[in-house]
């Protein structure tokens, strides 16, 4: 009763769980168009995931997968599903997840049949693997309901059904390490754990076989994707879209996102995108304010590029921005090669290139 | 007619038998601008209270056109032709203007529209865009300001003394009193300012008088003097180098974050703010008058409330906070250091010992009942000599120390709380230099011992010269966020006022 009571209290006064805010970025995470500044490796149809093994970039491309030696990108091969996450094993194999149902481990990324498949029945959105050690994956799965291309929906819905899988590949069994996680998308061995983006929780967590999920890093301002190694100790983690107060609003509007779901086409809803300035049907898209006597552009971001390194604490040290009005926005992929940073904009389907050095000394001040 | 309006010989003035001005000599032209400089604690207030007739001299004269005088009172003085205007205006708040001119000058039946219209006639003469009608508290510094000027004028004074006339006023004010007081130096009346903007004195004054620990060091012509000439008068040191000079070639990495504020409103100053504060760094906060700052900590530290409705989100150690009153805050570990000691950061006739302790009794969870003076002897004594307080005697009260001093109390009194976030807003304001150098030393050892520290200033220098990052305020909300290192004063001004 009294739960009740404070619940239509805090929405009347915009307090507690009605709360309609948003952290800013600043400190590491201070803006910079630093994505506007790599160059452009490769377009792509649909770009998702990257992988290496240290010589060879493999880039899941839709169904297809790529490899990029040097500028020259060739097909590999293709598949009947589109690709949902890469990695590569060691040994030079590859472990490709399919359409977010299947995880298929390969010898050789050329080679016609897997030496091992996981089709486990649970699997439903699987969005990112990463290798725990030479016998084991982890696998994050974003959604119970929602399939790997419909996020946005898992969102509207506030569905809080994203799991971790380990997947012994000695013993071929697939074991539940969390469940009940705000999408999660993207992991990385942390000492005994996994570190898993939790997007819909806007956090990082540590999730640890027989301990309840840990906070490693909370309240950021964007939705979280995929983790990966960094050299020298630390992470890349890929942000693929900022929150807004607009989208934090709807999502505390149950009314509201049932009728936009079920009357507007999914890509004008007032929801995150990974591009933007397609139509002018999206919400909006050119509203402007007056200050201080000049009319000056505004809208809510609905689209944004942010990669954030974090260190080995998995705090943030510094972050890689494409702001507003960039383009290589909708970044879910970054991994190191070589000296350069490779990142997938999802939003322009463009595989860039950052060179690593001097990157700290630049904006880690 | 002598050209000398007002002077002192060997003016003395002892405080239970130690000298705050010792032996000085001081003559004002008429119609000039004299500037006089010290460090807190000098003697400037003193020797312009002996003028006002605020306090009356141990030993020495006091000579008004050629006459010796000795006023008692202010009134005395005012009889006389010397008017101050004080720091802390002396006007009152729930009065109209005009009603605050002629204050103290009733006739037995007063006719207030003929006060209002002697008061709008009076304020043309003098240029003065105020209305009289309008009641003080609605004015802003620079009105008010108008507001003391004009009654000094209308008293016709001929001598007007300003205890820091500035420290409040936006760089537009400052411009508009500067030319007021042009003006008044047009008709004749003499000036003397007190301020710790060294800028200042050299621009407006004539001549500059520089005080140091109670005695005269030198009075010369404005032109022979530069900033460093005055401030090592002032300290008998060279501090040029030290003093917001050095710029920083490096800044403290980000520790964990401390405070996030998320949204913040408080209408109509502050507007959908949003920061945050990292650990081991300090965070300046710079913007012009008006543009939220200080509100926007106040409510961080329960001094303010947010707006009732959809007022935003405070988050200390990532844990939603609200406080209504400041004593959560406090032993939540935030401690407010204000930006109007007098007002709001300590008992002024309470011992200095006293006023540090009760920093710390807002730490104990309920309260105490029964408070021990030995303890409140020991932590007092503790902080004075952490911080260095100059105070007479260790049973000295606040209202016996200098601005730099009392400034440091009021540290001590936060500090004391043992706090995680310390926010100071305008921490040297009011202060002479060789406390600002101190304070400053105290500001940055606090960064390095891993505490998250804001500062909150008008000053560019000192921001620039203090912060590891520094966030622009503008309109109600953090506008713009610089690294120390490619901070530029253009950018920062660009940032606060486009």
């Amino acid at each position: 009763m009294i739960a009740t009571v404070r619940e239509f209290a805090n929405r009347i006064l915009g307090r507690g769980d009605a709360t309609i805010t948003v952290p800013s970025f600043d400190g590491a995470l201070k803006p910079n168009q630093k994505l506007e500044a790599a160059e452009t490796l490769l377009t792509c149809e649909a770009p998702e995931d990257l992988a290496t093994d240290g010589r060879n970039l493999f880039i899941a491309d839709g169904a297809r997968l790529m490899r990029l030696d040097g500028r020259v990108a060739s097909e590999v091969r293709s598949f009947e599903r589109p690709i949902s996450a890469l990695c590569a094993l060691s040994g030079g194999g590859l472990a490709v997840a399919l359409g977010g149902r299947e995880v298929r481990l390969y010898s050789s990324p050329s080679d016609e049949q897997p030496h091992v498949t996981f089709a486990d029945t649970a699997f439903n959105a699987v969005n990112a693997l990463t290798l725990a050690n030479d016998n084991t994956l982890v696998a994050t799965d974003g959604s119970a309901t929602c399939g790997v291309g419909d996020w946005a929906r898992d969102l509207m819905e506030l569905n809080r059904t994203g799991r971790v899988f380990k997947l012994d590949l000695g013993s071929k069994t697939v074991t539940s390490l969390a469940q009940g996680l705000g999408h999660a998308f993207g992991a990385c061995v942390h000492g005994n754990g996994v570190l898993v983006s939790e997007s819909w929780r806007h956090r990082l967590v540590l999730v640890a076989p027989g301990a309840p999920p840990r906070t490693v890093l909370a309240h950021l301002p964007v939705y979280p994707s995929r983790l990966t190694k960094a050299s020298g100790g630390g992470y890349w983690l890929t942000a693929f879209t900022a929150r807004t107060q607009l989208v934090e609003f709807v999502l505390r509007e149950p009314a509201y996102r049932r009728r936009m779901m079920a009357e507007i086409d999914p890509a004008y809803w007032v929801a995150p995108r990974l591009r933007s300035g397609i139509s002018f049907k999206e919400p909006m898209q050119g509203a402007h304010i007056k200050t201080m006597g000049v009319i000056k552009p505004w809208a809510p971001p609905r689209s944004y590029g942010l990669v954030i390194r974090l260190d080995a604490e998995g705090q943030p040290l510094y972050s890689l921005h494409s702001r507003v009005d960039g383009v290589n926005h909708g970044v879910v992929a970054a991994i190191e090669m070589g000296g350069d940073l490779v990142l997938i904009a999802k939003g322009p389907g463009r595989v860039l290139k950052l060179p690593l050095a001097g990157l700290a000394e630049e904006f880690c001040s | 007619m002598s050209d000398i309006a007002l002077s002192l010989r060997s003016a003395t003035k002892l405080y239970a038998g130690v000298p705050a001005i010792d032996g000085v000599d001081f003559d004002l032209r008429r119609g000039e601008i004299h500037a006089l400089v010290g460090e807190n604690g000098a003697g400037k207030s003193t020797l312009t209270k002996v003028m006002a007739g605020v306090v009356t001299l141990t030993s020495g004269t006091m000579t008004v056109d050629g006459a010796d005088v000795a006023p008692r009172t202010p009134l005395e003085a005012r009889n006389l032709g010397i008017a101050m205007v004080f720091q802390e205006n002396s006007l009152v708040p729930t009065m109209t203007v005009a009603q605050n001119l002629f204050l103290g000058q009733e006739k037995f039946y007063n006719r207030l529209r003929g006060i209002y219209i002697a008061a709008q006639q009076f304020l043309q003469s003098l240029n003065f865009d105020v209305t009289p009608t309008a009641t003080v508290s609605g004015l802003g510094a620079a009105k008010k300001q108008m507001v003391e000027i004009a009654r000094a004028v209308l008293h016709r004074a001929k001598v007007i003394i300003f205890d820091e006339p500035t420290a409040s006023l936006t760089p537009e004010e400052k411009k508009y009193f500067f030319d007021l007081v042009r003006d008044l130096k047009k008709r004749g009346v003499s000036i003397v300012f007190i301020s710790h903007a060294l800028e200042e004195a050299l621009l407006l004054a004539d001549r500059i008088t520089v005080l140091r620990d109670g005695k005269h060091v030198v009075t010369d012509d404005a032109a022979k003097f530069d900033r460093a000439a005055i401030i090592q008068a002032m300290v008998g040191r060279d501090l040029s180098n030290t003093l917001y000079g050095a710029r920083k070639g490096t800044v403290r990495p980000a520790g964990a974050r401390v405070l996030t504020v998320q949204n913040l409103k408080m209408a109509p100053m502050v507007k959908n703010n949003s920061l945050s504060v990292f650990a081991g760094q300090i965070t300046g906060v710079f913007g012009l008058v008006g543009a939220g700052r200080t509100e926007t900590f106040k409510i961080v530290s329960g001094v303010l409330k947010r707006d009732f409705f959809h007022g935003g989100e405070i988050l200390l150690h990532d844990k939603p906070v609200r406080y209504r009153v400041p004593a959560p805050a406090v032993k939540a570990g935030i401690a407010y250091v204000t930006e109007d000691r007098k007002v709001e950061g300590f008992f002024e006739t309470s011992p200095i010992a006293q006023n540090i302790y009760l920093g710390l009794l807002s730490k104990f969870p309920n309260g105490r009942m029964i408070l021990s003076r030995r303890e409140t002897d020991a932590v007092g004594k503790t902080w004075i000599q952490k911080l260095k307080v100059r105070a007479i005697g260790d049973h000295g009260k606040v209202v016996e120390l200098s601005g730099g001093n009392q400034q440091k109390v009021v540290i001590a009194k936060s500090l004391v709380q043992e706090p995680d976030l310390i926010i100071f807003d305008e921490p040297t304001r009011g202060v002479d230099v060789g406390a600002i150098v101190e304070i400053h030393e105290l500001i940055n050892r606090l960064a390095d011992e891993g505490k998250a520290v804001v500062v909150i200033s008008s000053y560019l220098p000192e921001i620039m010269a203090l912060s590891d990052r520094i966030l622009v305020s503008r309109q109600g909300k953090v506008v713009e966020e610089f690294s120390a290192l490619d901070a530029t004063e253009e950018r920062i001004m660009y940032a606060a006022i486009h």
